[in-house]
């Protein structure tokens, strides 16, 4: 070894720690210098500049799709192991039906940190073929607009094992294919059969019920059909990620067809779903052409979520990377919760709305701007262009408060990215808690630096457990060894 | 790191948590960094101390260019090196660089703040010249460039590395056994 790279490894071992002395003074600092400025502080309302110079969809996308498509990811997650009996005649009868429809009406109200109330409404209407897949046409309320509706297209294609969502309003639309995108690399077929739990396939929901306890409702009469209801309440029923869930079934007592189907339950307390299947309509003639996907010219591709190790490890490194550790915990509304809290945060920290105005009045005198009209002319300006001109015109003031903006925006665009990666983390960690996989999660324990500590765990066979190491490598280990490693965790 | 970026966009809009999560963060390394250059625990966490304060008061103006832990490693080396030379002119010690031993190097923290196993290395660094020294330190162990700190030293980079070579050659004779007691 050169003496140099001796040298240099015995300085990188230097190490002292802080005395509390030192900390208490300190933070007796902080505590003085900021008492002080809090007392001068304006009482100014919060936000937001951001529409007078740097508008990014990005930042209400993070906040509203980080709480509402996370819910929504794991809305139509269905399992079940057990067999069951009284409904059996009924999912015999709905197996032999080669293609069908119905209509779905979904409602989910409720607060979060980050949203201050959300009144959620989604229609759809879905067409399901064996031969060809199936296909959603939804209508919804857009989770970044003030009660506007949005349209999106949704298909599962089995023959091409793929999946297709389209956003018209977005214009964009995500693929994912089946292959090689599970968690615990099972073949494409069993990925399909996930796919039709997901989706809300009547088929496996009447599996689920009759996986379930379940009381017979007796007889009752709807759009002058003798139906038969069957209602279920077993916090069992979808895996457990559901709470209080009252569902009700009603089948046609003489074709014994599913007639409407009534969905209530809970998700953390806070959001309440509401989901009515109606209009069912059995072994209707379907055409090929329904089942193909038109992706508009000019329409981006954006990346879909991954209920896959590498898409949670992804999700984890991106938590950690922003919020400075891993989520305390992984399931989704405890994920989300935290995740808005921290965004709820960051945007009320904004620069007040006063002094936004002040601002946009001087850069319309900078640039000599008339009427807003001129302004938006301003907004169409490529983003570093843009900026570069206000930046020339400012006084260093305002430039202060320019790099403030920009800054911002550089961290929401990296928010808006982890949306994503957290969704896959969070559905990759319900796919364990339904698949039973024996998933234990560290997060409140376990720091990035934790290079040897167990942050994430789950059972792959009966000799073995996949882990996800705090440094977020994965390894497998023996049920020996993992015991061995959980040892070390604090208690 | 985009979470010092963070830290520092909540710190420029007065968030006492992020300021006393970035103290949390990187005290350890400031205060083994200013312990290294000043050879003594009790005036590195004054250094440490004096930065945070001067780092509270800019709250608002404070604009991050390059990495949070290199602007408060770099701040830590100029009031070292500040203190230094109050100490220097305080003590009256000659400046010609090669005879220059370091102003504390009797105090008995020169030989013992990093503990039994680095003890010798302790001892060692106290003897360098402070110039000497601080290019050491802040090259090996908060990863400066050279050119950086020639910029903060106001010298060449020429001499610099000059320092920097003369500082590992003495460190090695004195590691190899001649530590003088």
């Amino acid at each position: 070894m050169r003496p140099t790279d001796n040298i240099n490894r015995l300085i990188k071992k230097l190490k002292l720690k802080a005395s509390a002395s030192l900390d208490r003074r300190v933070h007796n600092d902080i505590d003085i210098a900021l008492a002080e400025s809090e007392k001068t502080e304006s009482a100014h309302s919060k936000p937001n500049i951001w529409r007078i110079v740097m508008k990014n969809p990005v930042v209400k996308i993070a906040v509203a799709a980080a709480v509402v498509l996370v819910c929504l990811a794991g809305l139509h997650l269905w399992t079940g192991t057990k067999s069951g009996v009284a409904l059996a005649d009924v999912l015999a009868k709905v197996e032999q039906v080669q293609a069908f429809m119905y209509k779905m009406k979904t409602v989910m109200t409720g607060a979060m940190p980050g949203i201050p109330s959300m009144n959620r409404e989604m229609d759809c209407t879905i067409t399901t073929s064996n031969t060809y897949g199936t296909r959603w046409d939804i209508t919804m309320t857009d989770p970044n607009g003030h009660g506007d509706k949005i349209t999106e297209q949704f298909y599962v294609l089995p023959n091409r094992k793929v999946q297709i969502q389209i956003m018209p309003e977005q214009k964009k639309y995500m693929q994912m294919e089946f292959d090689g995108n599970c968690s615990t690399k099972q073949s494409s077929d069993d990925m399909l059969a996930k796919m039709k739990k997901q989706n809300n396939d009547p088929r496996e929901m009447i599996k689920q019920i009759m996986n379930c306890k379940y009381t017979d409702l007796g007889r009752s009469e709807i759009d002058g059909i003798k139906v038969e209801g069957f209602r279920m309440t077993d916090p069992a029923f979808g895996g457990g990620v559901m709470e209080d869930a009252n569902i009700v079934l009603w089948v046609d007592a003489e074709k014994w067809l599913p007639v409407r189907m009534e969905m209530d339950f809970k998700m953390g307390k806070q959001i309440q779903i509401s989901s009515v299947i109606y209009d069912c309509q059995w072994d209707v003639s379907v055409d090929a052409n329904e089942f193909e996907p038109i992706i508009p010219e000019g329409f981006t591709s954006i990346k879909a979520p991954s209920s896959t190790e590498d898409g949670a490890i992804e999700g984890l490194k991106s938590f950690a990377d922003i919020l400075g550790h891993y989520p305390k915990k992984l399931n989704i509304m405890d994920l989300a919760q935290e995740l808005a809290a921290f965004l709820q945060e960051f945007a009320a920290t904004d620069i007040n709305t006063g002094e936004a105005l002040q601002l946009s009045e001087k850069i319309k005198a900078a640039f000599k701007l008339k009427d807003e009209e001129e302004l938006k002319e301003l907004d169409k300006l490529p983003e570093e262009e843009k900026i570069k001109k206000i930046m020339e015109m400012l006084p260093e003031e305002e430039k202060v408060k320019i790099n403030k903006i920009m800054e911002k925006k550089k961290i929401m665009e990296k928010i808006g990215d982890m949306t994503r990666q957290i969704q896959s983390l969070g559905r990759f960690y319900m796919t364990l808690v339904q698949e039973k996989k024996e998933p234990a999660y560290y997060g409140e324990s376990v720091t990035p630096a934790d290079t040897d500590k167990v942050l994430l765990r789950w059972k792959t066979s009966d000799s073995e457990y996949r882990v996800i190491f705090g440094d977020l490598h994965a390894e497998t280990v023996t049920p020996e060894k993992l015991a061995e490693l959980e040892a070390t965790l604090p208690k | 790191m985009l979470e010092d970026k963070l830290l520092v966009w909540k710190f420029n809009r007065g968030s006492k948590d992020a300021l006393r999560h970035i103290y949390e963060k990187y005290k350890d390394d400031l205060v083994t960094l200013a312990a290294a250059l000043l050879t003594d625990v009790s005036s590195a966490e004054d250094v440490v101390h004096d930065v945070f304060v001067c780092f509270i008061r800019h709250s608002e103006k404070f604009r991050l260019t390059g990495t949070l832990k290199g602007y408060l490693a770099t701040c830590v080396a100029n009031n070292a090196r500040n203190r230094n030379k109050a100490r220097q002119k305080h003590t009256s010690y000659g400046l010609d660089e090669a005879d220059v031993v370091s102003a504390n190097s009797n105090s008995p923290n020169a030989t013992a703040i990093f503990g039994e196993e680095l003890r010798q290395l302790g001892l060692a660094l106290a003897q360098l010249p402070y110039e000497q020294r601080e290019v050491l330190i802040l090259h090996l162990y908060s990863g400066m460039r050279f050119r950086a700190i020639a910029g903060q030293q106001g010298v060449s980079i020429n001499t610099v590395q000059g320092r920097y070579r003369y500082a590992v050659d003495k460190l090695r004779s004195m590691l190899n056994g001649e530590v003088r007691k």
